[in-house]
């Protein structure tokens, strides 16, 4: 039974974190990842039965649960329904897959950790919540498993909650990512509100589409919902004003950061994207912003990681690059929606070989600190290849992949992105082409950079003299439990992209997703652009090249704060994000919240302690009264009733 | 049996039940605290007798047997503990037991005894001046 | 307890109240006054003046509220055994010696018993003798007598508030005066009611003119007929139909028919001697007609062999709470043994 299928996705999951919190912790503390990995590879499993049963569907899609009610209170009704299509199904495979190397490669990772049960049990609930994400049907469930993995994210983030910038990152990442869920949640009742009062997917896109074509639909009103969808997705992913929190979220132990903080939840905001294809795709508006922001994103991030000494830290710069990529693929697809199946496929064929190649990058950086005992600054090593073999090879493969080195997975699907792009520029009118060509010569440079950091941060960490951090004696290859992972991602991140791309299987997939069927004009053709890959190749290969140049033929020329001192400052600090957003926003506050403490201490707790000195004065009055003496009571209770018996004879 | 001969045992009752309260009330003796109970229900029991034979129904004294039984069993309790009390306090007087009193209040003090009131005082009778010669005959014949 | 005067027209208020119950109202205060005089104090009155107050009270409460219709003997009966109680009564809450209270309280549970000997209860005056005077009292004197041998200590001179006190009980006792008086009032239905059984039983005109007087061009409306609708007070009520008849029948002199008077007369007759059960509140109708259990006979009359009844009611209606009695007198023995036989620390 498909249907089956959904539940025990959710439920293996759910199980083992259950299992994790309650029993584990006393039972088998050192043996708590045999729940996890079993959790997560039952629910791959299933997830891989669910692909077949959705392509083998005649619908497309695989549904449950519309009869089981959540809350009914009013005109709103939410019902716990699961539903896979395409874009799910993948989603899924591509969710347990990676989480089930990654809980494997943790278990040795994390080895003697005093929060391992901890640990697996927040990895398990994440599973869960991620999966939920992507499998249930209506905003408002989505709503709940968004703030679920923002919890979880949360807890894993601040792990090594003792370490005060683990705890500080924690909650900064709570924080910037709630500013995004409010949006979210408001545009969640915008589409209540004016669209049907469902918050099912499909009602609320097949009344956003009837008013569309009965030309009654307020462009306004669409946009501002789009855009408040898109203020949540990006602040889940990170995206241009909100991308704050990810990189100080590589304070969390190394598979978190591979398996949340770059393969799956800050892809909910693709996804959410995505999924809302048929809301954005009628508003051509909303789609720019999200290509521009998106685009801005990944050149932004992209020109702060050439310049980051953090190893982690140029990852997480580059998954925020590349999601900015994602983003600008979703917001390619034009108003008029020509380009929109074609958008959606690109920006989640990205999502999926990206997964592949950035959790086996920062797998490979977890190995590497792992063998440096904690150490991440790429400066304070060197010349690692001989030593870690095993990661320098898998390494290798991720940062070629990420680098878009021509036929391995990042090369395809960062063209599918250029290629949408370039169609929009193409395809578009009125401002349309201005912007999307800017865009898309942007993403070009952008594809060149991506290329020279990726290297630039490979050549530092395993090529030039051998150099080690004080105190590591004889560096050692990680263990066979931390090894397969990364072995099988490597594959992983060499194959993916040619097995799926050029062979149109992940376009099937895509194509059984619900939206696009139900709106059959938003399919379009797919036509390999043969020049554009030529064209992006040439520029990864310049990037390699210049990094290999600058940073192991010609050292002396790698100090670009002799090129370009300015430029070079401003990215080394991150354009000054952080202390703007410190000034901006968290002084005025905490100034506030001072103001507040003052008000709420002396004038709020005054007033609190006047009141409550009230009755203490009351109770002064009449405690005579009580003096012990029963025979007292006594006297009282009779003149009571007395009182009494003498007010109904008189009234 | 009519209403007004009803009435009239229902008013001793009442009376006797009224007196009863007043005196558990006012009275500080333990003892007489709880003879004035006992005597609260006498008046119930009158009530009840009555009823029993204005309805001519016989519940109503045996619900008087009743009466009787749990006086008895209060009676024997509440005789033990006015002795345990006593034991304690060696005192009858119900004022010595307020410790159920609140934590800052000071307990009641009840007056002290009241004085015995004072006798006349006497003053030596001093020799009358000037007395007459007749009366000291007298008084010798008293002194004799 | 508005449902005791629902139909009769009240003025509400302080002052209206004593205005109308002041004969009540009497007697109570009379005697709580003389009570409050006489209960134990540090400045105390003269037991002369609290006595006399006391016993006009009394007197006046017998003259007042009393108005037994018994046979004479019963009446001096009655008054003798109920003024001894309460003699008695305020006597043991008014002694300073508690051994003189004791002995005050005999008095007032024999002259109870002499009350409940006038009420058929032979049985429960014996009982009551032997368990109180017998044993209850004579165990209080042995505990006197063991505690206090010094006769009346302080706590016995003074008080605890003898004003509230006689305060709270004499408005009880006047709300309860008051309740039962306005519940028993059948004055002014007894006072129409025999009038209309000898209408009903009126044999010719001349026996119910000499009920109702003469017609005279002056008084249409028979003074009777005036008093009765004072009595029923209520416009609608069943008999106002006879009561026009037989007004009408009356208006035309020597003329009236008899038979017609004598028909609508037993309808206000039976109207009224409902009436006044009624307004006794005392629902003699809804005895239930238990023939068949043992307790129960035709109201106003118990059996002779009466101790008779009262066991085999006991035994059979009663049976579990005559177990659970003896259940409950025999923890009642065992706790008293206990709490008393523990000694306390320091004594002997």
């Amino acid at each position: 039974m498909p249907s089956t299928y959904l539940w025990m996705i959710l439920a293996l999951p759910l199980l083992a974190t259950v299992i994790i919190a309650t029993v584990g912790r006393k039972l088998f503390p050192s043996k708590c990842h045999l729940p996890c990995v079993a959790g997560a590879v039952g629910a791959c499993v299933f997830a891989v039965l669910t692909l077949i049963a959705v392509l083998q569907s005649d619908t497309g899609a695989v549904e449950t649960g519309r009869d089981v009610v959540w809350i009914n209170a009013g005109k709103m009704t939410a019902n716990i329904s699961l539903r896979a299509d395409g874009l799910t199904a993948i989603m899924l495979v591509m969710v347990t897959f990676i989480g089930s190397l990654i809980a494997i490669y943790a278990a040795g990772y994390m080895h003697g950790d005093p929060g391992y049960p901890r640990f697996f049990a927040a990895v398990s609930g994440f599973l869960f919540f991620m999966l939920g994400l992507v499998l249930v049907n209506n905003f408002i469930l989505l709503y709940a498993c968004w703030e679920g993995v923002g919890l979880c994210s949360y807890l894993l983030i601040g792990f090594w909650f003792a370490k005060p910038s683990a705890a500080a990152a924690a909650r900064k990442a709570f924080l910037v990512t709630r500013l995004g869920d409010i949006g979210l949640f408001i545009g969640i009742l915008i589409l209540w509100q004016n669209f049907g009062h469902s918050l099912e997917y499909d009602v609320v896109f097949i009344n956003v589409k009837e008013q569309y074509d009965a030309h009654t639909l307020d462009p306004n009103l669409l946009f501002w919902a789009c855009f408040c969808l898109f203020v949540g997705a990006a602040g889940k992913s990170a995206q241009f004003p909100l991308h704050v929190w990810l990189p100080d979220a590589m304070e969390g132990p190394s598979p978190v950061s591979a398996l949340i903080h770059a393969a799956t939840m800050v892809t909910a905001g693709v996804y959410l994207v995505a999924r809302c294809t048929p809301l954005f795709g009628l508003s051509p508006n909303a789609q720019m912003l999200v290509a521009i922001i998106g685009g801005f994103t990944a050149l932004l991030a992209a020109v702060i990681a050439v310049t980051q000494t953090d190893l982690k830290r140029v990852l997480a710069y580059s998954t925020l690059s590349q999601l900015g990529y994602m983003f600008l693929a979703l917001g390619s697809g034009l108003g008029e929606q020509k380009l929109a199946s074609l958008a959606v496929m690109a920006a989640i064929f990205h999502l999926f070989t990206h997964a592949f190649f950035k959790a086996l990058l920062f797998l490979g950086a977890g190995s590497v600190m792992h063998a440096m005992h904690n150490v991440i600054d790429m400066r304070e090593f060197g010349g690692l290849r001989k030593s870690l073999p095993i990661t320098h090879w898998t390494f290798l493969c991720g940062a070629a992949a990420l680098a878009g080195f021509p036929l391995l997975s990042g090369f395809w699907s960062k063209d599918e992105v250029l290629a949408t792009t370039y169609g929009a520029w193409q395809h578009g009118h009125g401002a349309q082409p201005i912007v999307y060509g800017v865009l898309f010569f942007s993403a070009l440079f952008t594809a060149g950079l991506t290329a020279f950091y990726t290297f630039r941060a490979y050549f530092m960490t395993f090529w030039g003299d051998e150099k080690l951090p004080h105190g590591v004696e004889h560096p050692h290859e990680s263990p066979a439990i931390m090894a397969w992972p990364l072995r099988i991602l490597a594959v992983g991140a060499l194959l993916v992209g040619v097995v799926l791309g050029p062979t149109h299987l992940f376009q099937k997939v895509i194509d059984e997703t619900w939206v696009i069927q139900a709106f059959p004009h938003l399919q379009g053709a797919h036509h390999p652009n043969w020049a554009l890959m030529a064209g992006s190749s040439v520029i990864a290969l310049a990037g390699i090249g210049l990094a290999y140049l600058f940073y192991v033929k010609q050292p002396s020329l790698a100090d670009p704060a002799i090129t370009l001192p300015s430029l070079y400052d401003l990215s080394q600090a991150k354009f000054y994000f952080d202390e703007l957003y410190e000034l901006t926003i968290v002084k005025p506050m905490t100034i506030f919240a001072h103001v507040c403490r003052i008000v709420d201490a002396y004038l709020l707790d005054g007033v609190v302690d006047l009141l409550g000195q009230i009755p203490a004065f009351l109770g002064f009055l009449v405690r005579p009264v009580q003096n012990g003496l029963v025979q007292f009571y006594a006297l009282l209770m009779a003149l009571g009733m007395a009182g009494f018996a003498l007010s109904v004879l008189m009234r | 049996m009519t209403p007004g001969t009803l009435e009239s045992y229902l008013l001793v009752g009442a009376a006797l039940f009224v007196l009863g309260l007043v005196g558990f009330l006012t009275r500080r003796n333990m003892i007489i605290m709880f003879l004035s109970a006992e005597m609260m229900l006498q008046g119930v029991a009158i009530n009840l007798v009555a009823f029993a034979k204005f309805r001519g129904d016989l519940g109503g004294q045996v619900l008087v047997m009743f009466i009787h039984t749990v006086a008895a069993c209060e009676a024997a309790i509440a005789l033990a503990l006015i002795l345990l009390l006593f034991k304690r306090g060696k005192s009858l007087d119900v004022s010595l037991w307020q410790d159920l009193r609140e934590a800052d209040q000071d307990p009641i003090e009840d007056e002290g005894t009241p004085p015995e009131p004072p006798k006349p005082a006497e003053f030596q009778h001093l020799t009358p001046a000037g007395a007459e010669p007749a009366k000291k005959e007298a008084e010798k014949v008293s002194h004799a | 307890m508005s449902f005791l005067f629902a139909d009769t027209a009240r003025a509400t208020g302080f002052l209206p109240f004593v205005r109308e119950n002041w004969l009540l109202l009497l007697p109570p205060i009379l005697g709580f006054v003389g009570i409050y005089a006489l209960l134990p104090r540090a400045r105390q009155t003269k037991p002369l003046w609290g006595g006399a107050l006391a016993a006009a009270g009394l007197i006046t409460g017998g003259v007042f509220l009393v108005h037994s219709d018994a046979v004479l003997v019963e009446r001096v009966l009655f008054c003798a055994f109920a003024g001894l109680a309460l003699v008695a009564g305020v006597m043991m809450i008014t002694q300073k010696n508690p051994v003189h209270a004791a002995m005050s309280f005999a008095m007032v549970v024999l002259s109870t018993c002499g009350l409940f000997l006038l009420q058929a209860a032979p049985f429960l005056m014996a009982a009551t003798i032997i368990i109180y005077a017998g044993a209850i009292v004579v165990t209080f004197l042995f505990v006197i007598m063991l505690a206090q041998q010094d006769g009346a200590t302080n706590a016995d001179r003074l008080s605890r508030e003898p004003f509230l006190a006689s305060l709270a009980g004499c408005v009880l006792l006047v709300a309860l005066v008051c309740i039962l008086h306005k519940a028993h009032d059948t004055a002014k239905i007894d006072s129409v009611i025999v009038s209309f059984r000898q209408l009903s039983e009126a044999k010719n005109i001349a026996q119910v003119k000499r009920l109702f007087g003469e017609p005279s061009p002056g008084t249409t409306t028979p003074e009777l007929v005036v008093r009765t609708h004072g009595v029923i007070a209520n416009v609608d009520s069943p008999v106002q139909s006879d009561l026009n008849n037989i007004r009408h029948e009356w208006n035309r002199g020597d003329k009236a028919r008899i038979e017609v008077i004598q028909k609508h007369a037993k309808n206000v007759h039976v109207y009224l001697e409902a009436k006044r059960r009624t307004t006794a509140s005392l629902g003699l109708d809804d005895v239930p007609r238990k023939a068949s259990t043992p307790g129960h006979f035709s109201p106003g009359k118990l059996p002779a062999e009466n101790v008779t009844g009262l066991g085999r009611t006991l035994f059979t209606d009663y049976l579990i709470a005559v177990e659970l009695a003896a259940a409950l007198l025999l923890v009642a023995t065992i706790g008293a043994i206990v709490i008393a036989g523990r000694r306390a620390e320091g004594l002997r």
